[in-house]
């Protein structure tokens, strides 16, 4: 369905709630209408027309129109376009209705428009702080424009509620934030009886930075070095997302080469993370010899990094309107071969695992999300496609070089450690494949397009799918073409809730090896 | 079994023997260096740094890089329109603070102890009070087969208690703040504490906002900061072993 047929689809069936349209950047579509008529659209979008919630977030703009903005944004997957459904919430008003009983993937959303924003979701099922520990004193809502960037309140003491689970025999573990392992900050609530898991409550956010507060005003050169470490090891996802949202709204098309150069790193990104994975979950099922064969050939992966650009991390390697500088000329050769080992390789390690009926017996039925419950909670990337939703944007939304390259989408039904296990493994082998192709069809040409200065109150998404799944990025410029409004949604901010539901029923021994198999980064839902 | 045996005795040894043998040449973006015949003071790569980690000195009149803000980016590199600024393979970064004489005594005096307390052998345990991850990453990768710290008697463990040094990455949101000071309360000591990566050290990118603080030293005494955006291990391992005295 085309935007404007959609656009004459909705105005026909609400003639009298849709007050503006405006069609932008080829598949966005802003809407506007009250908010008392929010929950019947949304309602809509997501029951009739089968869109999900991809992001929820609210914009400062006091000083433009004397409101708050909330942009509902709904994906409309099969075209390929994003429903933008906006409402003012005015500055002496400060609640909105909320649409989490309908939408449920909308409750996160609406704790934290209601933390940083101070706007309150009426009818909210759960409301309790999100990003805001106890540490931080009532009436801080750092997001609203007149809340000074380095402003630090003073102390305070509030006690955080976790649901308690009641009944005899029932008690709670608490672990964290500082873990045994070396991973990042969170604090996890299990309520057990005995081993098996009935609740899990993770209270994030301990490595909230102020991220979109920090990209406020600061120029698009410089906020896009923020977006490169917003999640360490999606560095490309994320700075690519932001790239892209530049590039719209300065409505340039990037040279070729880059855009192929792009798929080369995003895909070197998504091994690196994959092979990580996998030698993880072996590792935690104490499957040391495959956990040191994948290792191996992660930091094999690590390497090509640095031969291609001298960062391990990918930093410095996208650029606003392109790529930074050559790359890859004169290493083709080379890379193949190494690629070509590494697929050798790494089918003769999964050759192995699968032939342990032990490692499989582990794996199996283990941390189950139901298809359901992933839909519902709008479960992306391979979490989602374990279990039975075959979501990609790189299929769906597509962007750089993804269209001109043969990929599938690996899709298994089980939802359990085993499944995204699997479609982790067949994700590495598309990862070589499309690489391969890459280096094989790139054209020459230039890298990068130079980017004129941005018109004020631009706006554009970007989205990617990062290795955790669908990564959306949305930018408003200001009058001078700087930063206004950067919202970042992660994959791992739909997926957090997800985790909560896979490990319930499980005994607590699992947790680590289910958390594994979903491998969520803290700082990218922390921000 | 035969095809494990097989693979294992395909690659018998990865391990890279740094920090006997140097790191090869060209490998890493490392700091940047400014040839102040060239700089003309035009001041572009100061207004350009994402991480404000260049100024000009108020006194001197040259181009300063604080190499503990900087995330090597090579952003200064492409803005210096003389070729002032380039950027070096060097990595080996890592500083011990020390900011006077008495300092300096203390200092040697638990180096002194702790050698005598612990021999060669150090149990870290890490801290991420707030980074992107990818500083964790990069210590996660020392326990790698690549560069295995282990064959150093360095090992990481679960628990404060259990530790001497403390590794912390990131910078100190306000909502770690409290479990950090704990983590370093309930480390015994003599303890040594290294910040690992540009926002452990200054904030790097994330200074000057509502919830971070520029740099861990700000809540915790450090010994050592190891620069990077994130460092790579080997960068990390020397910190490490800086801060043992056993390097450098």
């Amino acid at each position: 369905m085309s935007l404007h047929k959609l656009n004459a689809k909705i105005e026909d069936r609400f003639p009298k709630y849709i007050y503006s349209s405006q069609a932008l950047n080829d598949n966005e579509l802003y809407l506007e209408a009250d908010p008392e008529h929010i929950i019947e659209l949304s309602m809509y979008f997501y029951e009739k027309l089968s869109c999900t919630l991809v992001c929820l977030f609210a914009a400062d703009e006091r000083a433009l129109s004397g409101s708050f903005k909330l942009y509902y944004s709904f994906a409309e997957r099969q075209s390929g376009s994003l429903i933008i459904l906006s409402t003012s919430i005015d500055q002496n008003n400060s609640g909105f209705l909320s649409i989490s009983k309908t939408v449920h993937t909308a409750a996160r959303y609406e704790q934290e428009i209601h933390d940083l924003f101070g706007l309150i979701p009426i009818g909210h099922p759960e409301l309790k702080r999100l990003v805001m520990h106890g540490n931080w004193p009532e009436g801080n809502f750092p997001l609203r424009r007149d809340f000074s960037l380095t402003h630090k309140p003073g102390a305070s003491n509030l006690a955080y509620g976790f649901t308690e689970i009641k009944g005899t025999g029932v008690f709670e573990i608490p672990v964290g934030p500082v873990h045994a392992g070396i991973i990042e900050p969170g604090h996890f609530r299990f309520s057990v009886a005995g081993e098996p898991i009935f609740n899990l409550e993770a209270q994030l956010y301990y490595v909230h930075k102020g991220i979109e507060k920090l990209s406020e005003g600061k120029s698009t050169e410089k906020c896009f070095y923020i977006a490169e470490r917003i999640s360490g090891d999606e560095t490309i996802a994320n700075s690519l997302a932001y790239c892209q949202a530049i590039e719209k709204i300065a409505g340039i098309n990037i040279p070729e080469r880059a855009e192929y150069v792009r798929v080369l790193f995003a895909e070197l990104e998504r091994l690196t993370s994959h092979l990580g994975d996998l030698a993880g979950i072996c590792i935690d099922v104490a499957y040391h010899f495959a956990g040191s064969q994948f290792n191996m050939l992660r930091g094999w992966a690590y390497e090509m990094a640095t031969q291609l650009c001298g960062m391990r991390f990918l930093r410095s390697v996208n650029k606003l309107g392109g790529v930074r500088k050559e790359f890859v000329a004169g290493k083709e050769k080379s890379l193949l071969e190494q690629l070509n080992t590494m697929q050798r390789e790494l089918e003769d390690t999964v050759d192995i695992i699968r032939h342990n009926s032990m490692f499989n017996d582990r794996i199996e039925n283990t941390g189950v999300l139901d298809t359901k419950i992933a839909y519902d909670l709008n479960a992306v990337g391979p979490a989602a496609r374990a279990s039975g939703i075959s979501n990609d944007m790189r299929k769906q939304f597509p962007y750089a070089a993804y269209p001109k390259l043969t990929f599938r989408v690996p899709v298994y039904a089980g939802g359990d450690v085993n499944s995204r296990m699997k479609v982790k493994i067949k994700e590495a082998f598309e990862s070589i494949s499309l690489m391969r192709q890459v280096i094989e069809n790139m054209p020459g040409g230039k890298n990068f397009e130079p980017l004129e200065p941005l018109g004020p109150y631009k706006k554009a998404f970007g989205i990617t799918e990062s290795p955790r799944g669908e990564n959306i990025h949305w930018v408003m410029t200001d009058e001078t073409g700087n930063i206004f409004r950067y919202k970042i949604r992660t994959p791992s901010f739909c997926n957090w809730p997800a985790l909560c539901y896979a490990v319930a029923g499980n005994i607590v021994p699992c947790f680590p090896l289910i958390n594994k198999s979903f491998n969520l980064s803290y700082a990218g839902n922390d921000l | 079994m035969f095809k494990v045996l097989k693979k294992i005795l395909k690659y018998p040894r990865l391990t890279q023997d740094y920090p006997n043998k140097p790191i090869t040449k060209g490998m890493f973006i490392g700091k940047p260096k400014i040839d102040h015949e060239k700089c003309t003071l035009c001041e572009k790569c100061v207004k350009r740094c994402p991480s404000e980690a260049i100024s000009k000195g108020s006194s001197d009149h040259t181009i300063h890089i604080d190499c503990y803000k900087c995330i090597f980016c090579t952003l200064c590199d492409e803005a210096c329109p003389e070729g002032a600024i380039t950027m070096t393979d060097n990595i080996e970064l890592a500083e011990k603070k020390v900011t006077d004489l008495s300092n300096e005594l203390l200092e040697s005096e638990l180096q002194a102890k702790i050698k005598k307390i612990l021999g060669r052998s150090l149990a870290i345990r890490e801290v991420d009070s707030g980074s992107c991850n990818g500083c964790d990453y990069e210590i996660n990768a020392l326990n790698n087969p690549f560069n295995d710290i282990e064959r150093l008697g360095i090992n990481f463990v679960a628990s404060p208690r259990h530790a001497d040094m403390l590794l912390v990455t990131g910078c100190a949101t306000r909502n770690m703040e409290s479990a950090l000071l704990k983590t370093y309360e309930a480390t015994p000591d003599p303890k040594l504490v290294v910040a690992v990566g540009a926002c452990a050290c200054s904030g790097g990118i994330f200074q000057d906002s509502y919830a971070t603080q520029n740099g861990i030293d700000i809540i915790l005494p450090v010994d050592v900061y190891i620069p990077g955006c994130p460092p790579p291990p080997q960068a990390i391992l020397y910190g490490i072993l800086s801060a043992l005295s056993r390097i450098g």
